[in-house]
Formats: structure tokens, sequence, C-alpha cells
């Protein structure tokens, strides 16, 4: 009596434990199938699935919070008043952030420090010898500062004088010299609080304009989501692979000058590589005569290069990073070419101004 | 035993359940406020790699304590488009399959990454890509064979020890059966330490892969020393119980072992390792031959045995193809580790029970024989495992 007892306990036991053993070995028993889809990658190799889709690269699912093509050719001039000796003064006013948890790329969301509620910042903008007045307040739980790099006091050089959170600072300082510069947040550890993204391109122009052009802007960055010093994604303008999917409207035989600023953290070099033409590039914007006619431009971390250029066929042309690890991994784009008369001429032209 | 009394013992033996479940109800539910602490990290673990046409499939797990979904996926850090099967939603402990579309070439090693929702990837680094094996007719037929090489006919040979045990004194008798304890305890090591291999490599930490092996070796232990301890009691009239069940128990024990033995081979088919898996067959070909000499030496001084020795060495052998099958085609990682940890837990109770019965019968334990016999058999398995 007792043994069969027993016996039954210990098969009962077994059973339990065979049953849980196989629930751990063979969990995926897929019950309901659905109608499959055929999935398509951008390489061409094609498959069926019932499943998800999940591809960065080829996304046409919701628009993400940050949209780069409002950034691509979005200029902040500031408030704008004539002083009583004929200057021109440009008020700016930035808030910093650090606790946005944004969709960087699709799925992914990551804990951004923003200027103005995006990465990057806006790209500030005003002409050679303007007075910049930029009213800073730090609305985050760190200390931040805004450094621009230009011609200016020490004391506006935003470096010294943390703001803690809460806290305000006016920086004020003229615009000079021409050209593209940038600004960042200059708090230690200042690699984390780029790479997070308190970053902006700053641009002076000359009293003399620019011959008129289509304006663009690229930020070139990256985005260790990770944190293990490495950039998991690569962007122009943050969002990996955006204008892949969204390419950019240009037009044939118009003017492109585009302001790039390499502010990518961990990798000492980035580079920028275009298709189908070529460009004249200006190292920092700060000389007329360009520097060299290229397709492909190195830059350091910080540099800045405007680069002029027109397409004399359209068409899809590719532009990306060709260190080829960062354009597999986001920094990779396309301009969409068309005849002249197709562009719609709003997007052409970007008279400052006053 | 009175009916109220009856009633206090049940109420004894629930209320410490009832209290216990009061309490975790309130830590999950309004009591969890002042327990929030510390951050909740997500963890996947990809557990299988699968190279087939034009595609890698990774079978992605759960591993971690709140549920995640898998947005990116790469192929040696850069990024891949994929699908995944059922969704990308996966709750805790759950599996899904994702599938790269990628032009792999054979025999290159890949790093094959997948993004959590949270930014964070995990990694896994396959040495070789080859595509994997599909169960067809001829390689079931193929892996058959390789267990039969690996396992029965080996196993057979050993046996056909059995008239030179026979021929030997008391002494070198127990020599050769300390020998036998020798090799069983080596193999026992062997799978052990195999195991802890699978479950560093190819098991998420989640699963405790340690404590599983060192559960499942001392259950197996105590089951079959109590199955054995029966086997003995039902046939104690008849002379030849102990030494027939004792062989019947190495038997088993081995082929649990040959179990393990034919999954290291047939993974090893499965993983395009054909180098290695060739000279895993000639390896455990000649080791086994001596797991058969272990089967004989308790026999040796029972009479008309021939019967029972060849289903032994089919009990010991058989498990190789299975094995075989098992790794070539359905290869996890849990199961090796639970086959392996079984097989060294039936060897230790074939090593307690060898000594037990001797021990009755001489003195054994503080014998020259024994200690002779146990070095000889562990240094030839070591020398042996060497050139595996």
């Amino acid at each position: 009596m007792l043994r069969s007892q027993s016996t039954k306990m210990l098969a009962v036991l077994l059973v339990i434990f065979a049953v849980s053993t196989l629930y751990f070995i063979f969990p995926t028993i897929t019950v309901a199938q659905e109608e499959p889809k055929t999935f398509l990658t951008h390489t061409g190799l094609m498959i069926k699935t019932t499943g998800e889709v999940i591809d960065p690269i080829g996304y046409s699912g919701e628009p993400l919070e940050f949209n780069p093509d409002e950034f691509l050719r979005d200029f902040d001039y500031g408030i704008v008043t004539e002083l009583d000796d004929g200057t021109i003064l440009r008020e700016f006013t930035i808030t910093a952030r650090d606790d946005q948890i944004m969709e960087v790329s699709p799925g992914v969301f990551y804990n951004v420090w923003t200027f103005n509620g995006s990465v990057p910042g806006p790209t500030i903008r005003a002409t050679e010898g303007d007075l910049i007045q930029i009213h800073f307040i730090n609305e985050g739980s760190k200390s931040h500062t805004m450094h621009f790099h230009g011609v200016h006091k020490a004391e506006m050089d935003g470096v010294f004088e943390n703001v803690g959170p809460g806290g305000q600072f006016t920086y004020e300082f003229y615009a000079d010299p021409v050209g593209l510069h940038l600004y960042h947040c200059h708090v230690h550890p200042v690699e984390e609080h780029i790479a997070h993204g308190l970053y902006g391109a700053y641009i002076v122009d000359p009293k003399e304009p620019r011959e008129p052009a289509d304006e663009l802007v690229f930020v070139l960055n990256g985005l260790d989501t990770d944190f293990d010093g490495e950039n998991n994604f690569y962007a122009a303008n943050t969002i990996p692979f955006y204008y892949k999917h969204h390419p950019i409207q240009i037009s044939t035989n118009q003017l492109v000058r585009a302001y790039v600023v390499n502010i990518l953290e961990f990798d000492a070099v980035n580079n920028f590589h275009l298709h189908g033409t070529l460009f004249h590039h200006f190292p920092a914007g700060t000389d007329s005569v360009p520097s060299g006619f290229n397709d492909m431009l190195t830059m350091s971390q910080g540099d800045r290069q405007i680069l002029e250029f027109e397409y004399e066929y359209p068409g899809l042309y590719m532009f990306h990073a060709h260190v080829t690890e960062f354009s597999e991994k986001g920094w990779v784009s396309s301009f969409l070419v068309k005849e002249q008369n197709e562009v719609k001429s709003d997007l052409i032209g970007n008279e400052p101004v006053i | 035993m009175s009916q109220s009394s009856k009633y206090k013992i049940a109420v004894s033996a629930v209320a410490p359940i009832v209290l216990l479940t009061i309490l975790i109800v309130f830590i999950l539910g309004s009591g969890s406020s002042f327990l929030q602490f510390g951050t909740v990290l997500p963890e996947i673990y990809l557990e299988k790699i699968d190279f087939v046409d034009s595609e890698i499939q990774v079978t992605v797990r759960n591993t971690g304590p709140i549920d995640v979904n898998v947005v990116v996926a790469d192929v040696n850090d850069r990024i891949q488009p994929a699908a995944i099967e059922p969704d990308n939603h996966l709750t805790r402990f759950e599996t899904a399959l994702v599938r790269i579309p990628y032009d792999w070439n054979e025999g290159q090693p890949y790093a094959i990454g997948l993004t959590t929702n949270d930014g964070t990837r995990f990694e896994k680094v396959v040495d070789a890509a080859f595509p994997s094996l599909q169960p067809d007719g001829e390689l079931v037929g193929y892996f058959a064979l390789i267990g039969m090489y690996v396992g029965i006919i080996p196993v057979m040979i050993g046996l056909l020890w059995l008239p030179f045990i026979k021929k030997l004194s008391q002494n070198k008798y127990q020599f050769f059966l300390a020998f036998t304890i020798g090799l069983l305890l080596f193999l026992a090591l062997d799978s052990l330490e195999e195991a802890f291999e699978i479950s560093q490599n190819n098991l998420a930490d989640t699963f405790n892969g340690t404590l599983l092996i060192g559960m499942v070796t001392i259950l197996t232990f105590f089951g079959l020393y109590f199955v054995s301890s029966q086997l003995i009691n039902k046939t104690k009239f008849s002379k030849i119980s102990a030494p027939v069940s004792i062989s019947l128990m190495v038997a088993i024990g081995i082929g649990f072992h040959n179990l393990g033995e034919g999954l290291a081979i047939g993974a090893a088919v499965g993983l395009g390792n054909l180098a290695l898996s060739t000279f895993l067959i000639v390896g455990f070909a000649i080791h086994n031959t001596t797991e058969g000499f272990a089967i004989v030496a308790p026999l040796s001084k029972t009479k008309s045995v021939i019967p029972k020795l060849a289903a032994m060495g089919l009990i010991a052998g058989t498990p190789a193809i299975f094995g075989a099958w098992i790794g070539g085609f359905f290869f996890s990682p849990f199961s090796a580790i639970i086959f392996l940890a079984i097989g060294a837990g039936a060897i230790f109770q074939v090593i307690i029970s060898i000594i037990l019965w001797q021990r009755r019968e001489n003195n054994f334990l503080s014998s020259w024989p024994l200690m002779l016999g146990i070095s000889l058999g562990l240094f030839v398995m070591y020398i042996t495992s060497i050139f595996i």
C-alpha cells in the first residue's frame, strides 16, 4: 500500500519535471498561422513571414517624434531688433533638458538631452557683426552650458560658468567670424553631454550674402544607446537611415549649399561621400575660395565644412559616410534630383530674414 | 484520531501557506510602492543560430525580468532588415524566431546582434557558418550508423573480454574491477565537465545551469540507487542477482553517457564541424570499448550470461544513436545538459554499487588492487581523452 502510494508520488513528480523541462526546451509552438506576407529587403532578398518586419533601413511606418525633413531647411534667426547704432540684435531663448525619452530609430527609445527639445538643437543663424543674445535656461537635472565656437570674450565661452539645474545665463557676443560653426554643452564629462545630444549648428553669414542656393543642414552624429563607448547608430540629423527612406528632393542645375557639421562622438573620423557629382568645399566656411573639388570629405570630431554642388542629371543619388560601418549603421542618405521645373519653388533660396 | 484533531492538523498545515499567499499578494499589489528601488534591465539571449538558404535564423529568448521588444537585427554589427515571428514583443521567457535575409558565406565566422527597445545590443558569435541539417531519411540513417560505430559495436567488442576475466584470480579480478571504477569515474567527471561547458556557452544565466547539473546528478544518483536496490531485493533468492543487477546498472549508466556522446557527435556534425566529428567518432569508439569491459567485469563469476550480455551491450550502446539524432537535428543546450548530468549521476550510482558489493565480500576498499586499478583506469582515460 505504502509502496504503491510512494511510487505514484514519484511518477507524478517525474511527469511534472518532464513537462516543465519540455516547456523550456520547445516553447515556441505557434498556434495560429496567419497569412504570410512577402518581405523584400533593400538588397533584393525576399522572404515570406507570418511575423513582424523589423526594418529601420526601409522603414515606412508611423513618423517618429523628430522629423529630419523639418530640421533640414530650418534656420533660427532669433527675435530681431535694430539697436540705436544700427547694429542688429538677435535674441534667442534656448532651454536645455535631460529627461526626454525619444524614439530615435523605429522601436528604439533613448534618453536624449536637448536644446529646445530636439537633437540637434536649432540651427542658429546670424549675419557677421550682429549682436547675439542667448537667453539660456537649464531645465535639466544636471549642469549644462552653451559653448559657441567663434570669437567672443572668455566669460561668454560657456565653459567655466556652469549653469546648474533651474539656472539661467545670458550669452552675449558678436557674430564673428563668417562661417559655419557649432555650439555644444561643455560641462564635464563633455563626451557624455555631447553624446546625449546637446549640440547644434551655428551659421554666420557674410554681410555680402552668399549666392542664393537650396541650403541644407547636416549635423553628422551618432547614438550610443547601450553606453558601451561605441555608437550603435550613425546618422545625418539623428535618425538613422532617415533620408534613405525619405530622399531629399532637390533639382537639377540648382546650386545646393550643404552646411555639414561633424559632432560624432567615440569615432575620431567621419566622412561624407557624394554620388553623381562633385562639390566645392569650404573648411569651416570661413574662406570664400573653395579649398577643393571632390566627392569625398574627411572630418574629425567638431569639424565643419560648407559644400556647394549642382546635379546635372535627374535621379536618385546616395550620399553617405564612406566609412561603410557608419553607413550600414544609419549614416546613409539620398537625394532625389528632379528636373528644375518639377521642384516646388518655396524650397529654394534662404535669404536672411531681417 | 478524532474528527476535531484531524481538522486542527489540516488547519496547521494550510495556515502558513495562506499567510504566505497574503504576503505575496501584498508585496505584488498595494505594498509594492515602498519596494521600488534599483533599475530593472531587459535581457535577451540568442539561444540558437541556424544558417539556411540566404537566411540567418536566430532563436531568441527573453531571459530578463520584464517584457522587451526586439527592434533591430544586425550581422557583424551592420544593421539588416529582418522578420520576427510570431511578433517582436517578448514576454518573460518567451522565444521568437528572427529571420535575417543574408547571403552568408560557408565557413566564415559571424557575430549576430539583436537590439532591444532600450537600445541595448545583445550578440552571439558563430565560429563558422554551416548550413543547418534538415532531417531526411539519408541523414537519419547516417546518424544511426555513426551511433552504431560509436556505441554498439565498441561496447560489444569490449564484452569479448569476458572469457579472459573469468580466468583471473581474486586479486587480479579485483584489480580489473577497480580499473573499471577508474574508467567510470573519469567518464562521470568528463560528462560533468561537458555539461558545465555547454551551460557556460549556450545557456542563459537565468536557467542556473550549474545548479541544474548538480540537481539532476543528485536526483539521478538517488533515483537509480532506489531502483537498483528494488531490483536486487526482488531477485535476492537467486545467487547471480547482485552481479547481474550491477552490470545492468553499469549498462544503464553507460547508456546515458553514450547518449551524451551521441549528442556531442550529432551537434558537431550539425555545426558543420566535420573534421572534429570524425575525430570524435574514432576517439569515442576506442574509449567505448573499455565501457564494454566495465559491463562485463561484474559478471565474470556468473554462468550462462551471453544473452544477458548482448542485451546489456544494446542498453549501453544504442543511446548513442538517439544522442546523434537529437544532437544533429534538435540540439538544445537545456536537454544536452540534462542528459549529461543524468549520465554522471548514473555512473556515480554504479561506482557506489560496485564498491558496496565488493566490500561485502572482501576488504575491497583498502586493498592494493583497488588503489592500483583506479589509478590505472583514470590514467588510461586521461590519456585517451587527450586524443579525442
